[in-house]
């Protein structure tokens, strides 16, 4: 709708998924939940479940713009705009959930960060569709997102960074100032049993802001974005630590 | 290609032709002569565009006409009589110009619908989508404070 609106995409046909009901969250097996790709995230945000057993995406979803604007964004338009300043693809990369895709072909599963090939540019095939997401329970995990907003509180960010810790190991990723969903392997690597050393997350912010390319926009320049970035991978590390949960 | 949808607006039935692409703000505005819902940022940023669908507020300028087809449609216009946020805002002098004035009050009417008692912060985490670019923000949740004890009755 937004690249319609700006006159971007100028398409021949609109075709609605309000009908194909796909907007119930459900638990699936081994304690995964299941989210129709048309949940809103307005719906996901107020559930009982995610509060419960994934707080961090209520979290994360009550700093993503406005209630007007959860209201009516879905989760699968969420995931499929390919927007990089979206909120819920690194998120639930970091967390390892996975996409089921239907299409001519029949159904597939992906991992969310696969449908990312760069910016504004998903890897959907022609006539496939998101149909649900999975996301595996947190289990001992913990989990943060932070994200830094420049021009205004409820601004798309200029940097998003989710961090998910199990045991000594961390799992980071960033987007906003990159162009789609990036792992931060290099920062994990240096983190390694170390996530509470002051001098190891210094060296895992600084390497983590040379192992990305990082984009210029409205949002903040390559190197301001790049400073957000070594000081942002402590914090969030420092949040998922402390994170309730 | 125009359709025909049929919905409630302001609680009456009524129906429509929509082409695919109209939004919401151009059927209100064109097929039933409603200009309280007003496009000014056309992006979902400024919330001068409200409307309430099935008590939810959306963004106007962004909502697809034909997605209406079926629901309950509420825009500032609604209703003989002034509401208790209506007259909130009056009374605590929640506007200067009045452009944003009922995007504010329809985005206060869900608010007080899921929170009868909100706190400051949670005025101002359901209004952060509202721009009024007089500033009147300290008079608009002074006015939500105050609509929500009149709803209450004290
Ligand atoms: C003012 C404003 C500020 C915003 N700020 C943020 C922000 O800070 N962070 C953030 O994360 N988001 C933000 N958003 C985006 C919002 O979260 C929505 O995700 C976005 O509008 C798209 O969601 P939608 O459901 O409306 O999708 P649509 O606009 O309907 O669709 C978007 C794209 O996805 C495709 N698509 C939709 N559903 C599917 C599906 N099931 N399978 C395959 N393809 C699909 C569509 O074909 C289209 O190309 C903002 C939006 C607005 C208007
Ligand atoms: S005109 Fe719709 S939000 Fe600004
Ligand atoms: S009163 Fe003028 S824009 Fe709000």
């Amino acid at each position: 709708m937004l690249m319609m609106k700006a006159g971007v995409l100028r398409p021949a046909r609109l075709v609605s998924l309000r009908k194909l009901n796909l907007d119930s969250i459900s638990n699936g097996k081994d304690g995964v939940l299941v989210v129709g790709a048309m949940t809103t995230l307005r719906e996901l945000e107020r559930s009982a479940a995610v509060k419960e057993g994934w707080p961090v995406i209520t979290r994360a979803l009550r700093t993503l713009s406005n209630v007007r604007v959860r209201n009516v964004a879905t989760v699968g338009g969420a995931l499929a705009h390919a927007d990089p300043h979206m909120d819920l693809p690194p998120l639930l990369s970091a967390l390892g959930a996975r996409a089921t895709i239907a299409g001519p072909q029949g159904e597939r599963s992906a991992p969310i960060e696969s449908l990312y090939a760069g910016y504004l540019e998903n890897t959907l095939r022609r006539g496939e569709l998101i149909t649900h997401i999975e996301i595996p329970p947190l289990g001992k995990r913990r989990a943060a997102y932070l994200k830094c907003t420049t021009r205004s509180a409820d601004d798309w960010p200029a940097l998003g960074m989710a961090v998910v810790l199990d045991g000594g190991e961390a799992r980071i990723w960033v987007s906003a100032a990159t162009d789609k969903p990036t792992r931060l392997l290099a920062a994990e690597k240096i983190l390694k049993g170390q996530i509470t050393d002051e001098k190891a997350l210094r060296q895992a912010g600084a390497a983590a802001a040379e192992e990305v390319h990082i984009e210029s926009d409205l949002h903040g320049s390559a190197d301001y974005k790049k400073q957000l970035i070594r000081v942002y991978l402590a914090r969030a590390v420092h949040e998922a630590r402390n994170a309730v949960h | 290609m125009r359709r025909e949808i049929r919905f409630r607006l302001n609680g009456e039935a009524v129906s429509a032709q929509v082409a695919p692409h109209e939004t919401l703000v151009e059927l209100l505005q064109e097929g039933f002569g409603l200009y309280g819902a007003r496009e000014s940022c056309g992006q979902g940023l400024c919330g001068c565009c409200t409307v309430l669908v099935d008590g939810r507020a959306v963004s106007g300028c962004l909502y697809l006409a034909s997605l209406v087809e079926d629901s309950d449609v509420r825009t500032i216009e609604d209703g003989g009589e002034l509401d208790a946020v209506q007259q909130a805002f009056i009374e605590a002098s929640g506007f200067q110009c009045g452009f944003c004035t009922p995007g504010f009050v329809l985005m206060t009417r869900q608010l007080l619908d899921e929170i009868p008692d909100p706190s400051e912060d949670d005025i101002k985490h359901y209004l952060s989508g509202n721009l009024c670019r007089c500033g009147a923000y300290p008079e608009i949740i002074a006015a939500v404070k105050l609509a929500a004890r009149k709803r209450k009755g004290v």
